[in-house]
């Protein structure tokens, strides 16, 4: 985006505006100093991601009062100019004493506290770190204003709650620039600080926390191998010519590759391969090559065969049990990037820049579409159950009775029920689960623990462990009432992807109707919304009995007599632990 | 090349005020133009400058205020070999 002119982007978004029929997503920008050309910039970046991003602005200088009236919007950013937190300051603040100083800093952390306070409900929360910069940038001292920023962001990492993120603003001035970021201009003239570039940059840089609260960061990365994983065509130049050591000058950027895929392994993305080579090849050098940084326990599917890349990625993404949109893919040749452009448009496709000391900067500067907002223990499993995933595959192929083959994997689950020590992990069930999502509402750690603390809501969740493997934290299910002590409704039921096709949500929506009996609950309320990627979940509360009220294509309402309730019996899934 | 430079601000103007070339004279105001606020002159001063690859000073900022001030401005900044 930084290529195009800040009239260019108007225009797309204006289109963009016209064309997107998404649901809106409404960003709230709170701030002490004038920021308006933020708006255009980030919903162009954010539409243009398939996000209807909607953004308005709080009155001037009127953060505190503001964070109260716009609490109920789906995203807050702040931005809290330190130099116009007291009009001057920038000038002001070498002249007055310790105790003037102290007054500020306390007034400030007041003030914070109330935002946040005013936010605690709010689903994300962004607030700019405070910083020094724009007026101390070429001071050799350090000066009170870089105090001041330092106490405010240190007071501000202790206490900010699961749903705030502090954004280094610095980075993206650092991006740009100083004087491409500032316009002094109309700092003086309008109290307006940052320039166009500057705000590019900053949209960039705040895009992948808004991109993973919708649930849409990549789960998965997939390498080409020849020129792409290491130097050289292994098929011609062979096993001992290929270079990826830091031995080389050429290896060396391939070994920063390849530990850059591992360190984005370690936080639980997949890393796969899909390559035209022989398949007994690549395996040699996966599993013997000196030089080699990923090795099998790393590599979740590895597809070095020669069928089109095409298919080979359609195959990737369905045995991974993911989107094509949650593919980013990685190759050198630019007949294989325009081939899965044009024919797989979801899957973001990169390629290995032409200078070749550029891959790794490139890589590093794409790391954002990856970015999770809740980084959990159940992403280090995953990688592990998603190698049991594709073996389970393998064993399905032996059995061709299904209910036989689940029977075979000796499935067992777990259900917890308001534990708060798994609310990360909920919160990203929320944001991440697609497929068997009946209402795809997307909540954040703060949400989740609303829930949790409510008298009239109850919060589920399901681990799946099998013979294979344990699934971790899986499934989540949110009861809610509106103060009925008749009626409850089923406001969230999702099951991740991994543990789809098990029938554990049979399992795992009985055992609830069971609870909600004990209560002497008559009715539950429940509802399908239809997105472009439930499909799978379409009809689950028909095959459960419900029936049918109203609804058309998009959203189905159902309610259901839970004492009429009399549910298949699925003998072969123990359900385990209950509490 | 007077027409091609008015061409080029009428389509900034077009984007940055949400209405089509067509709406847009010589005569064209904060006054005729109804979404011309301080905050879209803003919008407008930063579209010229990143489009034509000029920096405006404080004054001229406050100059722009019709479509012939506008272009008056303009090709006293840009150096005459330009097209």
């Amino acid at each position: 985006m930084m290529e195009l002119k800040y009239p260019e982007i108007l225009k797309l978004n204006r289109e963009l505006r016209n064309n997107l029929k998404s649901s809106s997503y409404s960003i709230t920008v709170l701030s002490n100093i004038i920021v308006q050309q933020i708006k255009e910039i980030l919903e162009y970046l954010l539409r243009d991601g398939a996000i209807n991003a909607n953004i308005e602005f709080g009155d001037y200088d009127n953060i505190v009062q503001d964070s109260q009236k716009y609490k109920d919007a789906n995203a807050v950013i702040i931005f809290w100019e330190l130099c116009n937190i007291l009009d001057g300051l920038q000038y002001k603040v070498e002249l007055i004493n310790n105790d003037q100083l102290d007054e500020i800093l306390e007034k400030t952390k007041s003030e914070i506290d109330l935002v946040l306070k005013n936010l605690e409900k709010t689903s994300l929360v962004l607030i700019n770190k405070f910083t020094s910069i724009p007026f101390s940038y070429s001071n050799i001292r350090k000066n009170h204003l870089d105090e001041l920023a330092n106490q405010l962001n240190h007071y501000m990492e202790e206490k900010i709650p699961s749903n705030v993120r502090l954004v280094d603003i610095e980075k993206a001035i650092a991006s740009v620039g100083i004087s491409s970021s500032l316009d002094l201009r109309y700092y003086y003239s309008s109290k307006a600080l940052y320039r166009v570039d500057f705000f590019k940059a900053y949209a960039e840089y705040v895009k992948p926390f808004i991109i993973s609260a919708n649930g849409k960061a990549k789960k998965a990365l997939i390498f080409d191998c020849d020129n792409t994983l290491w130097k050289g065509i292994l098929g011609e130049d062979g096993f001992e010519n290929i270079e990826m050591s830091s031995r080389t000058k050429d290896g060396t950027i391939f070994a920063e590759i390849q530990a850059m895929a591992l360190a984005l392994n370690k936080q639980g993305i997949l890393i796969g391969l899909c390559s035209k080579n022989n398949p007994g090849d690549v395996d040699e050098v996966i599993k013997s090559h000196p030089d080699m940084q990923l090795s099998d326990n790393h590599i979740t599917i590895n597809k070095s065969n020669w069928s089109d890349k095409v298919t080979n990625l359609k195959e990737i993404a369905q045995e991974l049990n993911i989107g094509l949109d949650s593919l980013v893919f990685v190759d050198d040749s630019s007949f294989e990037v325009n081939l899965i452009k044009g024919r797989l448009p979801e899957i973001t496709v990169l390629q290995v820049p032409e200078k070749l000391y550029m891959y790794p900067k490139m890589l590093r500067e794409k790391m954002g579409l990856f970015y999770n907002l809740s980084f959990t223990a159940e992403d280090r499993k995953k990688i592990e159950m998603y190698k049991h995933q594709v073996k389970r595959e393998i064993v399905k192929k032996e059995f061709i009775d299904i209910e036989d083959y689940l029977a075979s994997l000796e499935l067992k689950i777990t259900i917890f029920k308001d534990d708060e020590s798994i609310i990360p992990r909920m919160s990203q069930l929320s944001q991440k689960t697609n497929q068997f999502n009946l209402t795809t509402k997307r909540y954040t750690e703060g949400d989740i623990q609303n829930f949790i603390n409510h008298p009239d809501s109850d919060v589920y969740a399901l681990s799946v462990s099998d013979k294979f493997g344990d699934s971790g934290v899986t499934g989540l299910c949110i009861i809610t009432s509106n103060g009925s002590n008749k009626i409850v409704e089923i406001d969230t039921l999702l099951i991740s992807c991994r543990v789809i096709g098990r029938n554990v949500e049979y399992v795992f929506i009985n055992y609830i109707i069971e609870k909600i009996k004990e209560k002497k609950i008559i009715d539950l309320k429940a509802k399908y919304i239809k997105t472009q990627k439930n499909e799978h979940a379409n009809y689950f509360f028909d095959r459960c009995l419900f029936n049918l009220i109203d609804g058309d294509d998009l959203v189905r309402n159902y309610t259901l007599s839970v004492n009429t309730y009399n549910p298949e019996k699925l003998d072969y899934i123990k359900v385990i632990n209950e509490d | 090349m007077k027409t091609n430079i008015s061409d080029r601000i009428k389509n900034v103007m077009s984007a940055v005020f949400g209405i089509s070339n067509e709406e847009i004279s010589d005569e064209s105001s904060p006054d005729t133009i109804e979404s011309w606020d301080s905050l879209k002159h803003m919008n407008l001063v930063v579209s010229l400058e990143e489009e034509f690859n000029v920096e405006f000073t404080d004054d001229n900022i406050i100059e722009l205020i019709n479509m012939k001030l506008i272009m008056a401005v303009l090709l006293e900044k840009l150096p005459s070999n330009r097209s």
